[in-house]
């Protein structure tokens, strides 16, 4: 097959009919970077609300005790091993944190409210939310401190502030409700009121010592979670098992068991983004399909004298399909390259923080990043390409049924 | 006898008819007609409007079906051949001149020329080489780069001319060819389509209704009511 005069004359063609070809890229180009841009910002919504998720205390794998998943408290809490790190081979490890995380109620001079106080390793909480977290006041100095950092909103709904005291009640690991007074030492806004009314936290020995009792030898005292952040989230499963080898009486499990809301919008998220890319090119395709019989029947007399000369059929089906391939792919190349120069604009993030409320109930945060992914802009481009040769496949059947008579009869 | 007529035909038509249906009216284009065309002949069919003349070269050249009979191009029977073997004996045996020209407006002159020696097969060296001789031949060696539409009526023509005869066929089958053309155009073409004929030995039918396209060919072959009725 002559493929160096068919792509001759296809990419001649292209610069037959200036104005159709280049609405028809245009078309192409605009639904292509729409496309782009519009996947950056589920992407980014994805990804923020999969850190989110993951930050929120949960990681991306975590060892606690069956027990502990239906009734969280210090009862089912366990002693984490002495000189304990987590060591998985194959999968690099982002980072761990032990902590302590019970229900308990919080009581000021004024109010109390139900919380979940977390005795945490402030050293270690690189891998959640808390690294990222604006305190008012002071922040833990370690994890013997004794003090307490609350949320705004809940500071607020208990009517304290910072330096004033608070009395926390839980339940310890004997069974037995103890009693302890916190100093306030900071308050965090995480710009998501949930938040900050249903999380405080405290150094993580201050918490054993008040609800675990003394720590027993070879362990360094109880806790009821070990999280782990992984570099590379994908190895979460093979983090699981093995993991799961290393503590085999205990529960573990990867964020999106741990998380199934979370984990159902992030899958809702993927079929959302190719539902959207598919409606918008399948627009096209019947415009695609339009402008190309269009195309077709203007050349009647042109596509009969070569089928009169001799082209064979499969020629002719050839030049039409390369043709339609060829705007396609410029229309794909401009349309993906002002999409990444639109994401690229708004690389610093879209700020969504006067929404903050309502963004909060989808799971989001208030700066959207949006996020371009290589595997999406293949996967668009290679769908494109697809969609284009099956535009081109009705046209050029007809072009290939136009016969010299019928040229030579127009 | 002359000595192309003991050689076998370019073309032979043996009680070849075809019936069109029109508006469900069957209407016999063709009526059992016989003709030899030999090599080195310049015939002319010619008759009045719904004569056949048209009809008889579209089957002579491959591009229409006939219902009956048989025909035979450079001793191919037509008859049952494929779309694909039809389309590849029109590539290598027959060379087409239309009246609207139908050059590829997109191709110069010369790629146009070059355009039918691609789909044959043929190396670039050779393509160029053969392409520039055509156009040379018919006087348009300095209008290579020129595009279809930077070219007259009658140098458009020439270079279907050229690209009729580039891939030397055996046949050169002409519908209308000076349908477009004003009379001193035609003349010109038609000098050197019988220059093409006297000193190339080409073959040429063309269907015309034109008396000065009649007067250059050697052979006139006059249709009517899809009969030929006067050979000669």
């Amino acid at each position: 097959m002559p493929l160096k005069l068919i792509l001759q004359l296809s990419a001649r063609n292209l610069f037959r009919y200036p104005r159709r070809n280049g609405l028809l890229l245009l078309a192409i180009a605009f639904a292509l970077a729409g496309a782009t841009f519009t996947n950056a910002l589920m992407r980014g919504w994805q990804y923020d609300m999969l850190d989110r998720a993951v930050e929120n205390l949960v990681g991306h794998v975590k060892v606690q005790t069956e027990e502990y998943r239906d009734d969280p408290n210090m009862l089912h809490s366990f002693a984490l091993p002495q000189g304990y790190q987590p060591e998985i081979s194959g999968v690099a490890i982002a980072g761990w944190a032990p902590r302590i995380n019970v229900p308990a109620v919080l009581l000021s001079e004024r109010e109390s409210r139900g919380v979940q106080l977390v005795g945490i390793d402030p050293q270690r909480e690189d891998i959640s939310f808390y690294a990222d977290l604006n305190i008012v006041g002071e922040n833990l100095s370690g994890t013997a401190d004794g003090r307490i950092v609350l949320g705004q909103e809940l500071a607020r709904q208990l009517q304290t502030s910072v330096g004033r005291k608070v009395v926390v009640l839980a339940q310890g690991a004997d069974g037995k409700n103890r009693e302890r007074g916190f100093r306030v030492a900071g308050l965090f806004d995480a710009q998501a009121e949930s938040l900050e009314k249903a999380v405080a936290f405290t150094g993580l020995a201050t918490a054993q010592a008040y609800l675990g009792g003394s720590p027993q030898a070879g362990s360094e005292g109880l806790v009821t979670e070990i999280s782990v952040l992984l570099a590379d989230e994908p190895q979460r499963l093979e983090a699981v098992d093995s993991l799961g080898s290393e503590f085999p009486d205990k529960l573990v499990a990867d964020w999106r068991t741990l998380q199934p809301q979370a984990a159902e919008m992030f899958a809702l998220a993927d079929m959302g983004i190719y539902i959207i890319f598919l409606f918008m090119m399948g627009g096209l395709a019947f415009g695609l399909v339009n402008t190309l019989i269009a195309a077709v029947m203007e050349r009647v007399r042109e596509l009969g004298m070569l089928r009169a000369i001799g082209m064979p059929r499969r020629v002719v089906l050839m030049q039409v399909v390369v043709e339609s391939m060829l705007i396609m792919i410029v229309g794909i190349v401009l349309g993906l390259a002002a999409g990444i120069l639109s994401v690229a604009a708004l690389a610093d993030g879209i700020d969504l923080s006067a929404f903050a409320e309502g963004i909060d109930a989808f799971g989001m945060s208030a700066l959207l990043i949006p996020v371009l992914s290589t595997k999406d802009l293949v996967m668009f481009s290679s769908l494109s390409l697809l969609l284009g040769l099956v535009a081109s496949i009705f046209p050029a059947l007809r072009a290939v049924r136009i016969t010299p008579l019928m040229a030579m009869n127009r | 006898m002359s000595e192309n007529q003991n050689q076998t035909p370019v073309v032979r038509c043996r009680d070849v008819s075809r019936t069109y249906q029109k508006d469900a009216i069957p209407v016999h284009a063709l009526r059992s007609v016989d003709l030899d065309v030999h090599a080195g002949e310049f015939v002319s069919l010619a008759g009045p409007s719904g004569s056949g003349k048209s009809t008889l070269l579209n089957i002579i050249g491959g591009l229409d079906e006939f219902d009956g009979g048989s025909v035979q191009v450079d001793g191919v029977e037509l008859d049952g051949l494929s779309p694909a073997a039809l389309s590849a004996l029109r590539l290598e045996k027959i060379g087409f001149v239309f009246q609207a020209y139908n050059l590829l407006p997109v191709l110069t002159a010369q790629e146009n020329v070059e355009f039918i020696l691609q789909l044959q097969g043929i190396d670039k060296q050779q393509r160029r080489e053969r392409a520039a001789q055509a156009l040379d031949n018919l006087g348009l060696g300095e209008l290579g780069e020129r595009r279809p539409g930077e070219l007259s009526g009658g140098q458009q023509q020439r270079v279907a001319i050229a690209r009729a005869i580039v891939t030397r066929p055996v046949l050169l089958v002409a519908d209308e060819p000076t349908a477009n053309l004003d009379s001193a155009t035609t003349e010109e073409l038609l000098v050197l389509m019988a220059r093409l004929n006297s000193e190339q030995g080409m073959t040429i039918v063309t269907a015309t209704h034109d008396p000065m396209v009649m007067s250059h060919a050697e052979r006139q072959v006059h249709l009517s009511d899809g009969r030929i009725d006067r050979d000669g």
